[in-house]
């Protein structure tokens, strides 16, 4: 059941030349070269592996673009819902009130910022420390993905002094550091295709 | 609203890594940049899988509702392709078995088999886009093929899965997993006359 009643007259089975067509692993590798054998059986398989990566193109080909509309609905049917992250307290005006925002609202101002920079995106970003208590030191990092060309260091600062400006504005929290690691460099896209691939996004 | 105002298209041209970073912050508009990017090779597997395009448009959905749930915990960023195809595979195949519950096996193996034979009768845009009759071909001796080794044939051919992933995708062995993928591509091979 588990092995096809396929064996050679050389003694090898077809099972084993499929699997080393996948992991290369053959019991006795030089005969492999010596058998004619194994050799057609080897080049029959692999010409219907080959055939199965056309189908697959193909297959992708016929699935349309993922700015089609199957898509989009896909996505609509989603919803994703967010992700909060920690709570982190906010005075209010008045004694009374409880307030907070949430690190995921957070993570979003410093992608923001981020992303406005010229020639840049953001990456994942962190928050260290003990957000939840107010005051304690807290540390960001970022990562930053910079399309070539754009100098890196100025980037970098830029992004820390905008951040440092942005968040003491909007959030209470002690910052004391800010960390950018430039992760990636992005190959410059072509100038007309700002225009052609813009798909219909969500509002 | 966690999306990034100023140009989210400006995301087409960032990697996967830093995309699936974002997307575990929270950032959905990087998350649906992957789903785009990914999606048609998503729909594909699970179309050969399932056999319908139908089905695998509820299963890409499936899957990645998923892959948002747990993208925090993918461990090596820039395999979210592997990765999506993975989740894409087990919702296949959960898909497949909810079905086969509910609905006699012989008839789900038939309307397998026509869905996969390309649905001769009604007028199908995609089918007509392929072109080369050595894939439709392969179409029809994949269609004959038995379920199982299909199953097998697919994880490994269009998703590229490791034989430890499809054992654990369908809960069998890898010694299984040998043996069926060997059996469905020696069959193909005999069908397409691949021997002289």
């Amino acid at each position: 059941m588990s092995t096809p009643n396929d064996t050679l007259d050389c003694g090898h089975t077809l099972a084993e030349l499929s699997t080393y067509l996948d992991t290369g692993e053959f019991a006795d590798p030089g005969h492999l070269n010596q058998c004619p054998e194994c050799q057609a059986g080897l080049a029959a398989l692999g010409s219907i592996s080959a055939l199965g990566t056309d189908l697959r193109d193909a297959d992708i080909a016929a699935a349309g673009s993922g700015t089609d509309d199957w898509m989009q609905s896909i996505l609509d049917n989603l919803r994703l819902e967010l992700r909060p992250g920690r709570s982190i307290p906010v005075r209010g005006g008045h004694a009374d009130d409880i307030l907070s925002e949430t690190e995921g609202a957070i993570s979003a101002v410093i992608r923001s910022v981020a992303d406005a920079l010229p020639g840049t995106a953001a990456g994942k970003c962190r928050l260290h420390g003990d957000v939840g208590t107010p005051g304690a030191p807290v540390t960001v990092s970022v990562d930053l993905a910079v399309v070539y060309g754009h100098p890196l260091e100025q980037r970098a600062a830029e992004l820390r002094s905008q951040l440092a400006e942005t968040l003491s504005q909007q959030t209470e929290l002690n910052i004391t550091s800010i960390d950018v690691t430039i992760t990636d460099i992005l190959a410059p896209p072509p100038s007309a295709d700002r225009t052609q691939t813009t798909p219909e996004e969500k509002p | 609203m966690t999306g990034s105002p100023p140009a989210p298209h400006h995301l087409d041209a960032v990697p996967d890594a830093l995309l699936a970073g974002r997307a575990a912050d929270g950032d959905t508009a990087a998350f649906e940049t992957l789903a785009r990017r990914h999606g048609p090779v998503m729909r594909a597997a699970a179309r050969r899988l399932t056999g319908s395009l139908a089905d695998a448009d509820d299963v890409v959905q499936e899957a990645l509702m998923q892959a948002w749930r747990q993208i925090d915990t993918l461990r090596e960023p820039a395999a979210v392709r592997g990765w999506l195809l993975r989740i894409t595979g087990s919702r296949s195949i959960d898909h497949l078995r909810r079905r086969r519950f509910h609905t006699d096996v012989d008839s789900v193996e038939e309307a397998l088999d026509a869905g996969m034979a390309g649905r001769p009768a009604s007028p199908d845009p995609e089918s007509s886009a392929v072109s080369g009759s050595r894939i439709e071909a392969l179409k029809r001796a994949l269609a004959a093929l038995p379920e199982e080794q299909r199953r097998c044939w697919v994880l490994k051919e269009f998703n590229d899965q490791s034989y430890e992933d499809i054992a654990q995708t369908l809960n069998i062995s890898t010694a299984s997993v040998r043996g069926r993928l060997a059996r469905a591509r020696v069959t193909l091979a005999r069908e397409m006359e691949e021997w002289r």
